[in-house]
């Protein structure tokens, strides 16, 4: 069988330099826990901050980067249609709260 | 023969069957986890008297050296591949051994976390320090579902270790099983801010 992983992918030195890189970005994400910011704020940071880890990770470690752009173009914009449209319907489930059987 | 043509057409991913499925599932299960942990942030942010239990020591301490072991099992993989693909089979059989081992060190780490939240009072409808009963069903059902994954995962190197060791698998399958391990990890970046951060003291 044919082997299938890309040919210019990274060597062990970069992906030690990736998994540093990565564990900073864990370190400021505790150090922002405790910098006493709202939840609101809290949480907007955080995933930022885990969107860019998993973006690395994807590009990097799963080696999308160095596949063919068609992949990449065929998987991520879906999926993030997928998550952008929940975001957007997520709310829409508060309106159960309005939409109470009234007993009389 | 002409119907024969599509059988011989080039796949316009430029990959096997098995890495375009891996990749599929792995999708699929990504809109898994973001439903449930979408369904979480809401509670979390409406609730104005969401519960935050987890102090540093040892929950988030526990929860950063978790990172650390899964982060670092991603790059033994990573070596695993590498040594595939230099057809080194005793480095790669080397490397997959250490990354399951660092699976298992993973979820011993998180099954004793649980082991003291329960033992602390904690279960799916009941919150032993008052507030709403819905996090200890957000946090059990959301890291139990990763860590299903991760014990999966596990599973999964060991099966393809042990056919590679006796020749009836490749390095395609060693990348597969790899894309799979990633994506847990991927994973887990989004579950240790948002469940754990989010809930820090």
């Amino acid at each position: 069988m044919a082997a299938t992983q890309p040919r210019n992918a990274l060597g062990m030195k970069s992906y030690l330099a990736i998994w540093v890189g990565l564990l900073c970005i864990v370190g400021i994400e505790v150090f922002l826990t405790y910098r006493h910011l709202s939840s609101d704020r809290l949480l907007l940071f955080l995933l930022i901050f885990a969107f860019i880890e998993a973006g690395i990770a994807v590009m990097f470690f799963m080696h999308l980067k160095y596949e063919r752009p068609s992949l990449f173009w065929s998987l991520i914009p879906a999926l993030l249609f997928v998550l952008f449209m929940m975001d957007h319907f997520w709310p829409d489930a508060l309106r159960l709260e309005h939409l109470r059987v009234v007993h009389w | 023969m002409a119907g024969h043509e599509a059988l011989r057409e080039e796949s316009p991913y430029g990959i096997q069957h098995k890495k375009l499925g891996i990749w599929l599932f792995i999708l699929s299960d990504a809109v898994t986890f973001a439903s449930i942990l979408f369904a979480y942030g809401y509670v979390r942010v409406g609730s104005t008297d969401w519960t935050t239990p987890f102090a540093f020591s040892p929950t988030i301490v526990n929860g950063m050296v978790m990172t650390f072991v899964l982060l670092a099992s991603s790059v033994t993989m990573l070596g695993a591949l590498e040594a595939a693909k230099n057809e080194n089979p005793s480095r790669c059989l080397a490397w997959l051994g250490v990354t399951v081992l660092l699976g298992t060190l993973f979820a011993v780490l998180h099954i004793r976390e649980w082991l003291r939240m329960i033992g602390e009072g904690w279960r799916l409808f009941q919150n032993p320090v008052g507030g709403p009963a819905l996090f200890g069903a957000t946090f059990f059902s959301i890291t139990g579902l990763h860590l299903g994954h991760v014990i999966a995962g596990i599973v999964a190197i060991l099966v393809v270790a042990i056919k590679y060791h006796r020749r009836r698998t490749d390095e395609s399958h060693v990348e597969t099983v790899g894309l799979y391990w990633h994506f847990v990890d991927v994973v887990w970046m989004f579950v240790f801010p948002l469940v754990y951060l989010m809930n820090a003291k």
